[in-house]
């Protein structure tokens, strides 16, 4: 019994090492590797508010690529991507994608709506809450982005900022029901990120 | 994926700013007293100023609740001003002070307490940000 409570122990102190060793190196969070399609897991539903007062479920974007994007407007490096987003739901859009803002802004709407305005952006953006991030495995840094595939399916996670070329290569294999390769990136991959994706 | 995304959790704890806590302020009733908030960012992040140049940019900002001590005046550094991808930004980084310039009441009984201050910042480092955190300040007071 005790021999079990040490091997235990040495267990959750080796994988907290290693974790820790992991989060330093910064770059490697910031992006995974896209899963083949049997490996994806469903990208959990939601229900939230858009900026019209609609209640949007995640789920009936069903048959469409979506790149799920968490944001805030406090936040600059989501700021930066903005403007790729726009670009994207102009270009893709006909073909079965689109792109969906997630704030999470504390303030709600009354600083939202004004930045959507300034910013002109030409896609869906909901408010989002605690439980939703919940969801996501917690959302602890901003942006972090979700490709789902048109079953429903995460095949891709963003950590901070990713680069417009990567997100539109992603964009048009997940459109063209390819997977997205480790070449067609040059990501590193990063383990972990996308295992156990439901709740 | 909670499991998965620990890494990016442990990366927000390590974004939190270091407080020193602060020392003993002993003063008397109706004099003044400067208190020097010591803090550290760690390396790689920056905090927002206390006047950021964008208005959905959210500031630094120290307030200390009524107490024993009525707060005079709060002095914040001197920004640094960065560039991230196209954005100007005013931040602090590194070791930096915050001053407050407290005022005993002139009527202030002898005693001691403590007053109570909140920290209010958000942090980025060159790729990410992090939520809005709100620290708590504690300074122990005796008033002689």
């Amino acid at each position: 019994m005790r021999q079990l409570k040490l091997l235990a122990l040495f267990l959750i102190a080796g994988t907290l090492v290693l974790l820790i060793s992991h989060s330093r190196r910064t770059p490697d969070i910031t992006r995974a590797d896209t899963k083949v399609e049997g490996d994806r897991k469903p990208a959990p539903d939601f229900t939230l508010k858009d900026a019209s007062g609609a209640t949007i479920a995640l789920s009936s974007y069903r048959g469409k690529v979506v790149l799920l994007n968490f944001w805030a407007t406090w936040c600059g490096p989501c700021e930066l991507e903005i403007p790729w987003f726009e670009q994207f739901e102009q270009q893709y859009k006909s073909k079965g994608f689109e792109v969906v803002g997630v704030s999470m802004d504390d303030d709600g709407w009354p600083t939202v709506k004004p930045f959507i305005a300034a910013k002109k952006i030409n896609y869906r953006i909901l408010l989002g809450n605690d439980s939703v991030t919940q969801l996501y495995g917690g959302v602890d840094a901003l942006p972090t982005t979700f490709m789902i595939d048109r079953d429903g399916r995460i095949a891709d996670v963003h950590v901070g900022l990713a680069g417009k070329d990567e997100y539109a290569n992603e964009i048009q294999n997940l459109l063209a029901g390819r997977e997205t390769t480790d070449s067609s990136r040059g990501a590193r991959p990063v383990a972990g990120l996308l295992t156990g994706a439901t709740k | 994926m909670a499991l998965g995304l620990l890494p990016v959790f442990l990366l927000a704890q390590q974004s939190k700013i270091i407080i020193t806590p602060p020392a003993q302020i002993v003063t008397k009733p109706g004099a003044t007293v400067t208190e020097t908030l010591k803090l550290e960012a760690p390396p790689g992040i920056h905090v927002n100023s206390d006047k950021p140049k964008d208005e959905f940019i959210i500031p630094m900002k120290l307030t200390w609740a009524d107490g024993l001590l009525l707060t005079k005046s709060i002095t914040y550094p001197k920004a640094e001003e960065i560039k991230v991808g196209s954005q100007d930004l005013t931040v602090f980084t590194g070791n930096f002070t915050i001053q407050t310039v407290f005022e005993a009441p002139p009527k202030a009984s002898s005693g001691s307490g403590a007053i109570t201050g909140k920290l209010r910042y958000q942090a980025c480092n060159n790729q990410m940000c992090f939520r809005p955190v709100t620290a708590d300040v504690h300074i122990p007071v005796v008033i002689e």
